[in-house]
């Protein structure tokens, strides 16, 4: 909202208090100004000059040459480019010598043989808006030739105001004169509500109101003999510098009220209302269906029961709140209105904004939870404009409606509101301000009694009373400090989180740290490999767009999207992981957000065949499980969708299923339009690794030594080590300690069909030194289950 | 054999020592001179036998001296020339230690994440757990709960995803606050907690939107909470973010979930306040909401808003990341491209 210094300076004094220190008094107790710009300042000498004469210049066809003068001087030659002159025309001219506000000197200048004596300004050349549609004609009511500009512009200064969504009365002068007259301790002098006496010419008005909660407060009131009088000068200027646009004088102080007052107002043209001479039936009541309305924007919109409706003789005159009927508007013509000022329930505003995609000035304040108590003083204002400046006459009155209950006074101890800002105040401290507010506040023993100022609707408990009275004295005069640890934290506060410990472990394998929108393509997630079986998609109901319709269900969509960006930049090594969230569903249970963490390795290298990579990345998990005590892991070969199907793995943790480990599958990298071999693994974290990780299983040191012997043998070429290694194991050998495989031999020297294994065993006794005959033993017992297990045989 | 014999015999030995340039050379000097069986030296030194009583003290004193001279020069020279071979062999294992090597190297942290873990260190520092919550919730935590009924205003600036049916109960959430309601709802107060997360609002990607951002919601409940331990609290966790001489300051605000309620500015880093295009010629950049927790909230976590008060924060790590690294659009920080992640 934008908002006038010189207007606000009417209603509280602010004789030198510099723009830029308002602003920040303002932005810093919560209305926040996000610019502050010079409307008209330093108009002094410009001068208002009379146009006599207009012709075209010869040989242009755009350009006009104006004969401008000033009381008792001879007519000067001006040449103007803009097409809105006239004789007669009031124009603002800057004469040679003259500088204007934008910075601009203003010589004499020659222009097609002619002499041009300064120039004929548009408002944005006076630092009056932004427009630039043609020169700014000045009304004969404003102006007289020969003034200078400043008399009709005074300088003044716009804030434009972020009106925070609790503080529906700081939507307009008056709220937010007094907020500065709090802040500033300066005292406020309100709007000048005097009422003239009723007249009784016009109709009585008699307000029927279906439902107080719908309509907490409808003011009615006819003014008759309003003739087609602009509004007065101060208003249109003022209405002009928040950017409101002249429509002439009774919409024009109806706007004006809403923007000093903050009350929304309508008017209602009383000859186009279906009423007699003597009685008008006005009434609030929900829409019916069916029923529809011409509005003033000329689009007819259709109520329904949920809408809240303006009627006269029960014809619907206005959607409540939101937009008037064409039919009733008020034109040039008008001489006598129907005002309302009347309150509106905030939801229901909001819905049926919401519904008929619409949103005005007058509903954006409704939906705020405007105080009903505005709407006395809305209409009063209008009431005293009107009758002096627009020539009007005040009807005999209204009945009906309902009376508003007043606010009610909040209990609150000043000893709270100390504890709870964390400063020592005394019971005047925190009276202070909150008087500064215009709060009523009554001493009651050691405690207060405080009835905010009716127009605030959000100040209702003592922790709002601690807000302002915070907020007016200022929170930099709050001592920061800091709680007292009383009682020790939780322990599981000590351990390191397992997102860290992922991500340290990663990093020092040489993966970079990747971060996803949880949002993905529905389509290219079935592409994407993955851990999960066939659980459900979720989808949004609102998405953006299909790129980002779905919930992910794993993270390597992501990564290979990545690989993708990154290759395309010419990375040919590209090594990423990311952890996160993903999203399972489970019909309309609560989806299962499973933590997970995916790498990705890809060199873009024909020549390599990825088997390296892929040990390193099988490697990095086990490191992953000991760092964060999840027991060791085991590889089960599988095949797997989208991997390659000779090289995918299971990621066993004892008896749980960790993860999926492999290369991605050829047609899969094309699809993620990806060159190269994508080593890529994806382990669900959660339920697995412990948050501060686990201190490994230690053994007290053997104090004798170990018999270490190789055992070579030879077996078929498909043979599974894992599988191998874990029947040695089973066996349950006494003194075997630890079983390395050492070698792979994948020459033909051993016939076709296979390959050579050398395996390491290490066995020890607890007590004595093994003989080399126990060494032999437990070597054949090896190669027996060996044999048993993979087919093979000693060489 | 003389005295004088066995100087110059001496002297011819220590000659070709000295002239001896490598191990093998000098053994055979030694064998020549000192050999057991027939070295000169020791043949010398055989003679002592022969010799008169009254000359035999006198030149064994004279040999003990030279064979003793000769070996200690022999192991001098030994040292020498083994010192210099290792150095030979050294040398021709030369390597360009100038070389600036990369090697496999460590991986990078990604901004966000890595801030987040520095806020969460920060705040562990303070005694703060860092908890996580659910990224899909329901109306009632993301919003009923934390004091947004349905048509709330404040629900304007929380466009929200919904999910499809069979899911259709469930939103993503808005903001990490929802964590505050299950912390208090899980556990008896005191706590401190600090809540790390993703959320998602429905706003069109765009140099200062992502439909998908990170929060840090931090939340403390205790005994005579007071506002001034918020305000001390931002600010030491601000300074440690930002630097202990960038200025900070609090502005009164609103949210549904505090009262009262705060937002904290930093000076802008491009202009010091001045007003740039950074900062929108405001001079300051906020960077994160707070505020005492609603008495309202705490009954509904179960928390006597009696006995207890409370603070609670919130911050964009995006966005933080953004300023503090000099980034200009928050999308550059969901396209993982490596040439920005090994800056950090
Ligand atoms: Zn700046």
């Amino acid at each position: 909202m934008r908002v006038s210094h010189e207007w606000l300076s009417e209603m509280v004094d602010l004789e030198g208090v510099e723009p830029a220190r308002a602003a920040e008094l303002l932005t810093l107790s919560g209305t926040e100004v996000e610019k502050v710009t010079a409307y008209g300042v330093g108009l002094d000498q410009v001068v208002v000059g009379e146009v006599f004469g207009l012709r075209r210049v010869e040989g242009s066809d755009h350009l006009f040459l104006a004969h401008v003068a000033i009381p008792g001087q001879e007519p000067r030659e001006v040449i103007c480019g803009a097409d809105n002159l006239f004789v007669g025309a009031l124009v603002p001219w800057a004469r040679p010598g003259t500088r204007l506000p934008i910075g601009v000197e203003i010589g004499r200048k020659r222009l097609r043989g002619i002499w041009s004596e300064g120039m004929l300004c548009a408002p944005d050349e006076l630092g009056l808006g932004s427009e630039h549609d043609g020169v700014l004609i000045l009304s004969p009511d404003d102006a007289e030739a020969g003034m200078p500009l400043d008399r009709v512009y005074p300088a003044d200064h716009l804030y434009e105001l972020e009106v925070l969504s609790n503080r529906a009365d700081c939507l307009s002068h008056w709220g937010v004169a007094r907020e500065l007259s709090a802040l500033l301790s300066r005292a406020l002098r309100n709007p000048d509500v005097s009422r003239p006496a009723r007249s009784g010419s016009g109709p009585m008005v008699r307000v029927t109101v279906d439902s107080s909660a719908d309509c907490p407060v409808y003011l009615a009131e006819v003014l008759t003999g309003l003739g087609n009088t602009p509004a007065p000068a101060f208003v249109r200027r003022r209405l002009a510098a928040i950017g409101q646009r002249s429509l002439g004088g009774i919409v024009d102080v109806a706007n004006y009220v809403m923007f000093e007052v903050g009350q929304p107002l309508h008017t209602f043209d009383l000859s186009r209302l279906p009423a007699s001479e003597k009685e008008l039936e006005v009434g609030v009541r929900r829409g019916r269906q069916g029923e529809s309305i011409p509005c003033l924007d000329g689009v007819r919109r259709d109520l329904d029961p949920e809408t809240l409706v303006i009627t006269v003789g029960d014809a619907p005159q206005a959607v409540a709140g939101l937009i008037g009927g064409e039919a009733s508007a008020v034109g040039a013509d008008t001489s006598q209105v129907l005002l309302e000022a009347a309150n509106f329930n905030w939801a229901r505003l909001r819905s049926t904004s919401r519904r008929l995609r619409l949103r005005t000035e007058a509903s954006s304040r409704f939906e705020r939870q405007l105080s009903p108590h505005l709407a006395r003083a809305g209409a009063d204002r209008f009431i005293h404009l009107a009758v002096r400046h627009l020539g009007a006459t005040l009807g005999p009155g209204a009945a009906g409606g309902v009376p508003l209950t007043p606010a009610s006074a909040i209990r609150c101890d000043p000893g709270r509101i100390s504890s709870i800002l964390g400063m020592e105040l005394s019971s005047e401290a925190v009276a202070s301000p909150l008087r500064r507010l215009q709060f009523e506040v009554q001493e009651d023993g050691a405690e207060m009694l405080v009835t905010p100022s009716p127009y605030r609707t959000d100040v209702t408990t003592a922790v709002d009373l601690a807000e302002e009275v915070g907020r007016i004295i200022g929170y930099q005069e709050v001592p920061g400090t800091l709680p007292p640890i009383r009682q020790a934290p939780p322990l599981e506060a000590l351990a390191e989180p397992v997102a860290h410990l992922a991500s340290t472990t990663c990093r020092a394998a040489g993966f970079s740290e990747a971060l996803s929108l949880s949002l993905v393509s529905g389509e290219r997630e079935g592409l994407a490999p993955r851990l999960i079986g066939d659980l459900a998609h979720l989808e949004l109901a609102n998405p953006l767009s299909a790129q980002l319709g779905s919930l992910r269900q794993g993270l390597l969509q992501g990564l290979l999207q990545s690989a993708h960006h990154n290759q395309a930049r010419g990375q040919d090594r590209v090594r990423l992981f990311e952890q996160g969230a993903v999203f399972w569903g489970r019909g309309q249970e609560r989806p299962e957000e499973p933590w997970m963490v995916a790498l990705l390795d890809l060199a873009d290298d024909s020549t390599e065949d990825g088997v390296s990579r892929l040990r390193h990345l099988m490697a990095l998990i086990a490191s992953l499980s000991n760092v964060g005590g999840g027991g060791a892991v085991e590889f089960r070969p599988v095949t797997w969708p989208a991997l390659h199907r000779a090289r995918a793995a299971e990621v066993w943790a004892g008896a749980e299923l960790r993860g999926i480990v492999g290369e991605v599958a050829q047609p899969v990298a094309d699809a993620f339009d990806v060159r190269g071999r994508l080593e890529v693994a994806e382990l669900r974290l959660d339920g697995w690794l412990k948050p501060g990780g686990r201190p490994g299983h230690a053994a007290p040191l053997p104090r004798t030594p170990a018999l270490v012997l190789d055992l070579s043998v030879a077996v078929p070429s498909r043979a599974l080590l894992g599988p191998a290694l874990r029947a040695v194991s089973a066996l349950g050998l006494p003194w075997l300690e630890q079983v390395t495989p050492i070698d792979e031999y994948l020459g033909d020297q051993l016939g076709p069909g296979l390959k050579g294994w050398t395996l390491r065993l290490r066995l020890r006794h607890p007590e004595r030194t093994l003989t080399t005959a126990e060494g032999d033993a437990a070597r054949q017992a090896v190669l027996r289950v060996l044999e048993l297990e993979v087919g093979a045989k000693a060489r | 054999m003389t005295p004088v014999d066995l100087q110059e015999l001496t002297a011819m030995a220590l000659e070709e020592i000295a002239r001896a340039d490598s191990l093998e050379r000098l053994d055979e000097v030694r064998l020549r001179y000192l050999g057991r069986r027939d070295g000169l030296v020791t043949l010398a030194g055989q003679r002592l036998r022969k010799l008169a009583p009254e000359e035999r003290a006198a030149f064994g004193q004279e040999f003990n001296r030279a064979s003793g001279q000769l070996r200690s020069a022999m192991e001098a020279r030994q040292r020498q020339l083994a010192a210099g071979e290792e150095e030979q062999r050294e040398d021709g294992e030369w390597v360009d230690m100038s070389h600036p090597f990369r090697g496999p190297g460590q991986g990078h942290s990604h901004p966000v994440a890595g801030l987040i873990r520095e806020i969460e260190d920060i705040f562990a520092f303070l005694g703060y757990q860092s908890v996580a919550g659910p990224e899909l919730e329901d109306d009632q935590h993301n919003f009923q709960l934390l004091n947004m009924p349905p048509e709330h205003p404040a629900r304007d600036s929380h466009d929200t995803f919904y999910l499809s049916p069979p899911a259709g109960g469930w939103l993503y959430r808005t903001h990490t606050s929802p964590v505050q309601m299950r912390a208090m709802l899980a556990s008896p107060p005191p706590l401190r907690i600090i809540v790390p997360g993703k959320v998602a609002r429905r706003d069109n990607p765009d140099p200062t939107h992502t439909p998908v951002f990170h929060q840090v919601e931090g939340l403390c409940v205790d005994r005579g909470v007071t506002l001034g331990d918020l305000k001390g609290t931002l600010e030491y966790a601000i300074r440690a973010l930002f630097g202990r001489e960038r200025r900070v300051r609090l502005r009164a605000s609103f949210f549904p979930y505090t009262e009262p309620s705060l937002e904290a500015d930093v000076a802008c880093a491009v202009c010091q306040g001045a007003g740039c295009r950074t900062c929108l010629q405001k001079g300051w950049i906020e960077i994160l909401g707070s505020g005492m927790v609603h008495p309202e909230v705490l009954r509904n976590g179960g928390v006597d808003p009696e006995s207890y008060s409370g603070f609670a924060f919130g911050m964009g790590p995006d966005r933080i990341a953004v300023l503090r690294y000099g980034l200009s659009d928050l999308r550059d920080l969901y396209e993982n491209d490596l040439r920005l992640l090994e800056c950090f």
